[in-house]
């Protein structure tokens, strides 16, 4: 396919391109300076005073505690983001292969779930898993003593919460992925004289990694912002980054201090996504080069 | 101050989609009938930013027939975010607001406060418990009154009886107690439950605090952590831990947790305040207030509506929702409550917890004590 190279001052590019630049300029590029901007500023009785000074800054880089929850949060994260690959590949899989008769009415059932309100959501995992909850009572009915799982307002419970609501997002894009593999391929590996297993790594799953990658910072980009759930489920002793910027905002009404900490968190969430995608990239090309 | 209530539903002056097609509908249908009626736009509107319980249709809509006004609110849930939001700039389209009463007080000093003339209120105040009475201290700001005081009550540990004695709570002492690990809850509403552990430590959190002071703020406050189960935002999750007793006390809400529990028949759910403990006292007393903003109108309809919220009705109105009961300062409308309501309302006890207690007021080092918590919470 031959690819037509276009001037930057073609008129049906700029034409074409203008829109969506015009969103992106208003609703993400112009709130992302004002929002820098802000960190500049401080506050005075809590109203904003226009200082133009590093206090903030030095405030975030002189104590640790802000990077002790940043680090947190993305260790968060990027626990979240394996376990939900786990989680979403076998039921992916399953829907694509194994369930192709009834993915349809599976497809439903989970886009109900994922489409319930998240507060809704994430409150309900209190009653399963407090300790005279539903988990502690089945745990009790099959002989295990009572409130043998004390898991409600910890961090493993924020992680329960957060692979509820997020691992959703994987599970669709690997399936689409899945779907999208020419069978005739698998059935030449099996031709080949490739057992299922290998068939699995050496086709189906280089295959579905558009799906899988796409998933991961899905995941990874929403469990940075995660805020309900160590909050609601985790009890709030174990803060994540939004629970920090939230205090900052709200409770010490320290408005640049809280856009400060925004913009670390975006920085850090797009620093990871660049190194990611840096590694990605370098092991195809050594791949490429070695092939 | 943030207080949490599960389960807020729509509230007047808030659109969404469905209350939007409601409207649409009705419009529809007003039209087609033959134009609307005279006199169905009100003369005059109010914008008015408040707590939760404020909004309340029975309270709003009285006010409104009678005066041919429309009520717009603006909900709050954090006092200082909702001082904040005025103070940027949105004072101007606000007549009145009604907030944590430091805030209200605040507006003096801010520069967009209405001041009320206390004899244009006489009839008010005189309805008012004694304490209450002009001059009001607390909303005095350069010797003029920034607003009425509406709604009280006091911060102590909330304890469930059925689980531990009164008198264990006489004293903050088991919030550091290795046999309450993981059994106290503290409320996570701003500045609320450090002012008590500061308290305890010996420290009076409301006058300026010197190095020192701040390093046992940090010490008791780390202290408190490590027992703690729970930093909970959610008033009825807190409730619910009580109740069953996953939660031996709270602290940090005080009776603004308690009384609706009462109400519904948990009277062994008790709010008390501490023992002074060397001198100190422990308690702490917090109070609602509402004010007059000047925004430039000086409307008569909104000085009018304060005398409307503060009078004894509508203080019995306010005093019992169904999110949350509180105390009022009006003492006429103390007979106007069932005994169950009183009891609910620990009303027995309220001047005994007023004569142990300090008025919650902005401490001067807020800022220092909530970046201690952060840091605190971040190295647990």
């Amino acid at each position: 396919m031959k690819i037509e190279r276009k001037s930057w001052t073609d008129p049906v590019l700029i034409g074409s391109v203008t829109p969506l630049a015009a969103v992106m300029l208003f609703f993400f590029v112009i709130p992302l300076v004002m929002t820098t901007v802000l960190t500049f500023q401080t506050t005075q009785y809590y109203r904003l005073a226009w200082t133009w000074d590093l206090t903030i800054w030095t405030e975030i880089f002189s104590k640790p505690h802000y990077w002790t929850i940043m680090l947190r949060t993305v260790s968060m994260a990027l626990i979240c983001v394996v376990l939900s690959v786990l989680i979403a590949y076998p039921c992916a899989y399953a829907l694509a292969t194994r369930l192709k008769t009834y993915s349809t009415q599976i497809q439903i059932l989970i886009i109900f779930a994922f489409l319930t309100d998240a507060v809704l959501k994430t409150f309900g995992w209190i009653l399963v898993l407090d300790n005279n909850g539903v988990l502690n009572w089945l745990l009790a009915k099959v002989g295990f003593p009572p409130e043998t799982l004390n898991l409600l307002y910890t961090p493993t419970a924020t992680m329960i919460g957060m692979l509820y609501n997020l691992a959703v997002y994987p599970m669709f894009t690997i399936y689409l992925s899945l779907m999208r593999i020419d069978r005739d391929l698998i059935l030449a590996s099996y031709d080949a004289g490739a057992s299922r297993l290998r068939t699995f790594f050496e086709v189906t799953l280089p295959l579905s990694k558009p799906g899988l990658y796409s998933g991961a910072v899905l995941v990874f980009v929403l469990s940075l912002g995660a805020f309900l759930e160590p909050r609601v489920l985790g009890g709030g002793t174990s803060p994540m980054a939004s629970e920090l910027i939230r205090q900052s905002f709200e409770t010490r009404v320290n408005w640049p201090l809280g856009a400060a900490l925004t913009i670390v968190l975006i920085v850090i969430g797009a620093l990871t996504l660049a190194a990611f995608g840096f590694f990605t990239l370098r092991r195809k090309a050594t791949k490429g080069g070695a092939a | 101050m943030t207080k949490r209530i599960a389960g807020n539903g729509p509230v007047m002056g808030e659109l969404n989609r469905r209350t939007m097609l409601k409207g649409m509908g009705g419009l529809g249908i007003a039209a087609a009938a033959g134009g609307f009626p005279q006199g169905a736009f009100a003369s005059e509107s109010l914008n008015y930013m408040c707590w939760e319980g404020y909004n309340a249709p029975s309270i709003l809509e009285p006010f409104q027939k009678r005066n041919d006004a429309t009520v717009s609110i603006d909900l709050i849930t954090d006092s200082a975010g909702g001082f904040a939001k005025l103070a940027a700039g949105a004072y101007r389209e606000f007549d009145l607001v009604s907030s944590d009463s430091p805030w209200i007080q605040r507006m003096g000093p801010a520069g967009f406060c209405r001041f009320i003339d206390d004899n244009d209120f006489a009839k008010q105040y005189s309805d008012f418990y004694p304490q209450f009475r002009a001059p009001f201290e607390p909303l005095q700001f350069d010797g003029k009154a920034t607003g009425l005081p509406t709604r009280w009550g006091w911060v102590g540990p909330t304890v469930n009886t059925k689980f531990d004695k009164l008198e264990t709570w006489s004293s903050y002492a088991p919030v550091f107690d290795a046999a309450y690990k993981d059994k106290i809850c503290l409320l996570d509403w701003g500045d609320w439950p450090i002012m008590p552990l500061v308290l305890y430590a010996g420290i009076n959190p409301y006058e300026e605090l010197d190095q020192a002071a701040l390093d046992e703020v940090r010490t008791v406050l780390r202290a408190a952590f490590k027992n703690t189960r729970a930093i909970v935002g959610d008033l009825a999750v807190a409730q619910k831990g009580l109740l069953d007793g996953s939660f031996r006390a709270l602290i940090g809400g005080g009776t603004y947790c308690t009384s609706s529990l009462r109400l519904k028949g948990h009277d062994y759910i008790q709010s008390i305040v501490p023992d002074p403990k060397d001198g100190l006292k422990q308690g702490i007393i917090w109070m609602e207030a509402t004010g007059l903003i000047d925004n430039g109108k000086d409307s008569k309809v909104a000085a009018d509506f304060l005398k409307y919220i503060v009078s004894p009705a509508v203080a019995k109105e306010l005093a019992i929702t169904d999110a949350t009961c509180n105390l009022v300062p009006n003492q006429k409308a103390e007979a106007l409550f069932s005994d169950a309501e009183k009891s609910a309302l620990q009303m027995d006890y309220m001047w005994t917890a007023w004569d142990n207690s300090q008025f919650h007021t902005v401490a001067p080092n807020i800022d220092d004590m909530l970046a201690i918590w952060q840091e605190e919470l971040a190295a647990r």
